[in-house]
């Protein structure tokens, strides 16, 4: 190796070590906050699951009734952990895909702290009784300027970083970032604007509302999970992305279709015609940009198994991934007009497929990015294989069962609703065995994070393993299968940005 | 691709979608047409003026902090989309006997008075685009819509028939207060202690009144109307003789 090669290598290690520095107190705030909020959530979520099948559970107490921490549940489930996990892992691959130090460390920390705030006290108006009735917008009108300027003080930055980023290549993983963090403000912007000082016809109302939700998980939650596994995927293998022309088709076609999806929520409903069908076809067509992406991901991954199956980053990557690809079959069959939109409009698999996107597909692609920041940025490695392969299985056991069960629980359930001479109760009867296999195994991913939750703590507060070898799922012998970069002491030895 | 171009795609591919089904619908929407009553149907050249009474806004409010519309629905599909309008105690009234139909679809009418309207998201309960409807006609049996509502909020499972429902009690929405002078109209049949007597908080006022005001059975303009269309689809069918 030239002496050239090397200093130029060393620097490159001192620039990566001196980014992760630079972000350290953001990026381990978000991530630690979101797993707090994550385990509130599921506790929300199994109280208000549990009223589904045994309504005197907890009954009575105002704070508590199943509409409220029902609400309450998905609230922190989204702007609790799914937020706080995305800026966390955003304003890290960010800059270290810009190359530039993150400058406004302060800024981002006391930005955070007043979107935790806002979501705080958002969630205490929910359970108070001051919910607005919109779902995922619950929260008290009072909530979204505080999340939106705190959300421009944490993202703005980023954006600044890749304007000023040295001339390069630009990476598939910012396009996504910068694409979610140009999409998100404008519909979280447009939504509340138009249901909180605009007020317009009612039914179109719920139909902005429809189309909110479905854009936060289409244009916001979808494009940073990418671009996290379009990050870790050839970062983890060491292998260059499979097809970039492919990932160009997946990428316009997620940015010209996902728009266009959300309203088919109001089939039937007095709005224009063509509004729901444009919904329910945009909906149907998410599979192109989901499985070019799922095939690109996995062609990368799939030239080495073995790193797959080792290192924790890219198994649960490889299952996030997976969980797209289930998310965009179920986006088909959800959603085809005339057959099954009608039997899955008003039931359980609404619920079900939420908790796909956002815990099967996304929570997980986070939990791979989790898994490899944290090491870097603490320089300590995980304590333990055994606590991350808790946190996989169980993960896995409770996702598979409550996103199929609600789906396929929310189809039977349409079934009995469309049997118009069958009595009521025989339609809602049907949802009750699903409703407890959901209870069940929210039980399951509870535990799965308090895991991750304990695990993340110990790390932040610097208890992590002090060794080279990174915390791999099978042997931590031998050369390290993470790559050059598994040994986390940059200064040493070196791979390629 | 330069930023400026990368910007300026996603802002168009983004922003037809936004402009198409968001912003010009919205705002086409805040105005809409009145309808005629139809001067065949009704002998009559009026405006359909749709009807309601009751503390719709509170009431709404009410049932929005409390996530109703996590499990009941309020919308009433077309045919096509679903089979809502034969269900008829989610539809309307059907008394062939007397001649009632009173099933329609929900029209863009339906949610005056509200902000936001509470379509819904899943039906665990029943539809209650008329549940003020079923009530007064079906539940209510020698009280009065209103009691029966108080009643079925502090306990839904109160009825042997109902013992099966998973509506959560709203005993948060009622007070034990003493009873002075007449015991109050509102009153629940539940034994209070020494004189004292269950009566509902201000919400729960808000509540039932939002409830009662939820009928679809004023006379609509024919183009509004299941029973007309129906009618015309079979007639259709099998030419008089």
């Amino acid at each position: 190796m030239s002496t050239e090669t090397a200093n130029t290598n060393l620097q490159d290690a001192q620039l990566r070590a001196g980014i992760d520095r630079s972000l350290r107190h953001p990026v381990m705030f978000f991530l630690t906050s979101g797993a707090a909020w994550l385990a509130i959530s599921m506790i929300l979520g199994i109280i208000s699951s549990a009223k589904m099948h045994a309504p005197g559970f907890m009954d009575g107490c105002s704070w508590l009734t199943y509409g409220r921490t029902q609400a309450a549940h998905l609230n922190t489930l989204i702007y609790g952990w799914g937020f706080q996990a995305a800026f966390g892992v955003i304003i890290w691959i960010m800059s270290r895909l810009s190359r530039q130090e993150c400058k406004a460390a302060g800024i981002i920390l006391t930005a955070g702290h007043v979107w935790n705030l806002g979501v705080s006290l958002g969630v205490l108006g929910i359970l108070a009784g001051y919910g607005t009735g919109m779902p995922w917008m619950e929260f008290p009108s009072f909530a979204w300027p505080v999340l939106l300027i705190s959300y421009l003080a944490i993202m703005i930055w980023s954006m600044v970083q890749f304007k000023v980023r040295p001339e390069g290549h630009v990476y598939i993983s910012q396009w996504y970032l910068l694409a979610a963090m140009i999409w998100f403000p404008w519909v979280y912007l447009t939504a509340n604007l138009l249901l909180h000082v605009f007020p317009g016809h009612p039914i179109m109302a719920n139909g902005i509302n429809a189309w909110f939700k479905s854009s936060l998980v289409f244009l916001f939650f979808t494009p940073v999970a990418l671009s996290a596994a379009f990050y870790l995927t050839p970062k983890v293998t060491g292998r260059p992305i499979y097809s970039y022309s492919l990932a160009r088709l997946g990428f316009w076609s997620l940015a010209i279709i996902m728009p266009w999806a959300g309203m088919q929520k109001l089939a039937g409903a007095p709005v224009p015609f063509f509004i729901p069908y444009l919904g329910a076809a945009a909906t149907i067509l998410f599979f192109i940009p989901a499985f070019t992406a799922v095939f690109n991901i996995l062609r990368t991954a799939s030239a080495d198994m073995e790193i797959v199956n080792h290192s924790p980053s890219l198994r649960f990557t490889m299952v996030g991934v997976f969980g797209l690809l289930v998310m965009a079959v179920a986006a088909v069959f959800l959603n085809l007009p005339g057959s099954t939109l009608k039997l899955t409009q008003f039931s359980l698999s609404g619920y079900g497929f939420e908790i796909l996107a956002i815990y099967a597909f996304f929570s997980f692609v986070m939990f791979g990015a989790i898994y490899f920041i944290v090491p870097r940025i603490t320089r300590r490695e995980w304590i333990s294989r055994r606590l991350i392969k808790m946190h996989f299985y169980l993960s896995i056991y409770g996702i598979i069962t409550v996103a199929i069960v609600a789906i396929f629980g929310g189809w039977m359930q349409g079934l009995g609703q469309e049997q118009f001479d069958q009595p009521w109760e025989s339609a809602a009867l049907r949802a009750y065995p699903y409703v407890w296999a959901t209870t069940i195994s929210w039980c399951f991913i509870l535990m799965s994070n308090l895991f991750f939750f304990l695990h993340l703590t110990f790390m932040w507060l610097g208890l992590g393993r002090r060794s080279n070898h990174p915390t791999l799922l099978i042997s931590a012998h031998g050369h390290s299968p993470h790559g050059d970069e598994g040994d986390i002491d940059n200064a040493g030895s070196i791979s390629a940005h | 691709m330069s930023f400026r171009t990368f910007f300026l795609s996603l802002s168009a591919s983004f922003g037809v979608a936004w402009l198409a089904i968001v912003i010009v619908p919205y705002f086409e929407m805040r105005s809409i047409e009145p309808v005629a009553m139809g001067e065949e149907a009704t002998g009559t050249n009026a405006i359909y003026i749709p009807k309601r009474a009751g503390r719709v806004a509170d009431g709404s409010q009410v049932y929005a902090a409390n996530g109703c519309y996590l499990c009941h629905t309020q919308l009433i599909r077309p045919d096509y989309a679903g089979n809502d309008v034969f269900r008829s105690d989610f539809a309307g009234l059907v008394n062939k006997e007397e001649g009632i139909d009173t099933r329609r679809e929900s029209n863009v009418f339906d949610f005056a008075g509200e902000k936001f309207a509470h379509i819904g998201i899943n039906r665990m309960g029943p539809d209650l685009s008329n549940l003020a409807v079923r009530v007064e006609a079906t539940y209510a049996k020698g009280i009065s819509a209103e009691q029966w509502l108080y009643r079925h909020l502090y306990n839904p499972r109160l009825e042997p028939a109902r013992s099966h429902s998973n509506c959560p009690s709203f005993r948060f929405l009622f007070v034990e207060k003493k009873v002075t002078g007449n015991p109050s109209d509102e009153a629940l049949p539940f034994k209070g202690d020494k004189g004292e007597e269950i009566v509902p908080n201000s919400e729960g006022r808000a509540l039932v009144s939002y409830l009662l005001s939820l009928k679809k059975d004023n006379p609509v303009p024919p183009v509004f109307d299941f029973k007309s269309t129906e009618e015309s689809s079979t007639s259709a069918a099998t030419p008089a003789p």
